[in-house]
């Protein structure tokens, strides 16, 4: 059954984690994710039974999802830029001791406190890990909010299926504009724990044991050399990504989510002009599209990477390309949205015009 | 025809300062305040007198937070517009 609905981002975000089945939220708020407290305050406790708590702080946050998710719940929490970097820590903890949740983060300008207005300038610190050591977050980057409320279900599949977190890295704007969301039927929150589960000893198996402490050289390069395996699998598994119009293409516009929807337009506008463009935006930023990316390179005549920060994502790019291909790229900062007349105006200055 | 004179009140709370309103406005009334609200956003004030009551801007808020007033000056009749809840259910009442 069709369920059609008018949504703002982070309200869609909350109602699909809901439905998904999440056990337990734990947030602090922050401009512009609030909405995602506020919705789940409101509605999860009464349909779901799902606890619903505002911590003291972003730290307290993200370690109560820590020892929810040892607990074998469907565990979120979600903050903007500033929070996530006070998260780092038990993000780390959490992907040591492969543990499953969810985190999303609704990006705003930074650095520092920053501006308020939506920004990507968080791909550093997603993608190749903001908190010590070597850890990876599997990231889905929607465009929509349909993907939003997709993936957050998707999200805590992954998370399950790998034992690791997952983070939904959107921006600002998709987070307050509103859209219309088909909606998935409600899911049955866990009714039994994972075997890995800390929930008791029963007689038949042995103590279950989650902790992110290893004081043996031995076993702290074992548990490294089993993550770095894992994440590998995962780049071979779970690689997403769109390709609009690039099977005729000559040049090829990168960019992952908000920015992603407003090259397609810049790519229907130089269409109009003769240049053939297509679009490629990675969905899981990590695992990265590498060979994709070098595949395209090997047809087309250059890149344009686009991106809400001063140049993240480009460098992955430049990385896939290997150098076969010039890559140039056009980013703004601060809350600023590229426009798709500036993406095609840069577009002509920096690879038309310097050929 | 009487001379339409409107009015509107906005939950400033809930704006998040999108400055739809704003380019819908035929009157060039509203603009971003130089304040900003619990949430930190820029919101929209109405800058001047020039409310027809056409309810353009209610009709566009993606929040649903602009309540229209109008009156005309001979009749002192009262019509209203509210657009209400986007997030839960649309509900828009225009009286004519």
């Amino acid at each position: 059954m069709k369920e059609l609905k008018l949504m703002k981002g982070n309200e869609a975000i909350a109602e699909a984690a809901i439905r998904a089945g999440c056990d337990a939220y734990f947030g602090y708020p922050i401009t512009p994710q609030s909405e995602i407290l506020e919705y789940l305050a409101a509605n999860a406790q009464k349909r779901t039974g799902m606890v619903v708590l505002q911590a003291e702080s972003e730290i307290a946050s993200i370690n109560m999802v820590y020892g929810a998710a040892g607990c074998g719940k469907r565990v979120m929490t979600s903050s903007s830029s500033p929070g996530i970097s006070l998260m780092q820590e038990g993000i780390s903890y959490i992907a040591c001791a492969e543990l499953p949740c969810l985190l999303v983060n609704v990006m705003r300008g930074g650095p520092g406190l920053g501006t308020i207005q939506p920004s990507q300038g968080d791909y550093f610190q997603t993608v190749k890990g903001g908190g010590h050591g070597d850890y990876r977050l599997i990231t889905l980057a929607p465009s929509t909010i349909q993907e939003a409320v997709d993936f957050t279900k998707l999200a805590f599949d992954l998370a399950f299926k790998w034992r690791n977190p997952v983070m939904l890295l959107l921006d600002g704007a998709i987070g307050q504009m509103m859209e219309k969301v088909e909606l998935f039927s409600q899911q049955e929150r866990l009714k039994e724990a994972p075997d890995w589960a800390t929930v008791g000893k029963p007689k038949n198996r042995e103590r279950n044991i989650i902790t992110s402490l290893h004081m043996q050289p031995e076993d702290m390069e074992k548990t490294n050399q089993h993550l770095q395996a894992k994440y590998r699998k995962i780049e071979e598994e779970e690689t997403r990504f769109e390709c609009y119009k690039c099977d005729d293409a000559d040049y090829i516009f990168t960019g992952f989510g908000l920015v992603a929807r407003i090259a397609k337009k810049a790519a229907d506008i130089a269409r109009t002009k003769g240049y053939k463009i297509g679009v490629f935006r990675p969905i899981t930023l990590f695992p990265f599209p590498y060979s994709e990316i070098n595949n395209l390179s090997k047809k087309v005549k250059a890149i344009l990477d686009v991106e809400m920060n001063t140049g993240q994502m480009l460098e992955d790019v430049k990385l896939a390309v290997n150098g076969n291909i010039p890559v140039e790229f056009h980013g703004r900062t601060g809350g600023m949205i590229p426009t798709p007349e500036e993406i095609v105006a840069v577009f002509e200055e920096k690879i038309i015009k310097r050929k | 025809m009487a001379k339409v004179k409107g009015d509107i009140i906005i939950d400033i709370e809930k704006c998040k300062g999108c400055k739809l309103c704003a380019s819908a406005c035929p009157q060039v009334t509203l603009e971003l305040s130089k304040k900003v609200n619990s949430k930190g956003y820029l919101y929209i004030v109405k800058v001047n007198d020039k409310c027809t009551g056409c309810t353009n801007c209610a009709l566009v808020c993606p929040e649903g937070i602009i309540t229209v007033y109008r009156k005309t000056l001979d009749g002192n009749k009262e019509h209203v517009a509210t657009i209400t809840n986007v997030s839960k259910d649309i509900n828009i009442t225009v009286k004519e």
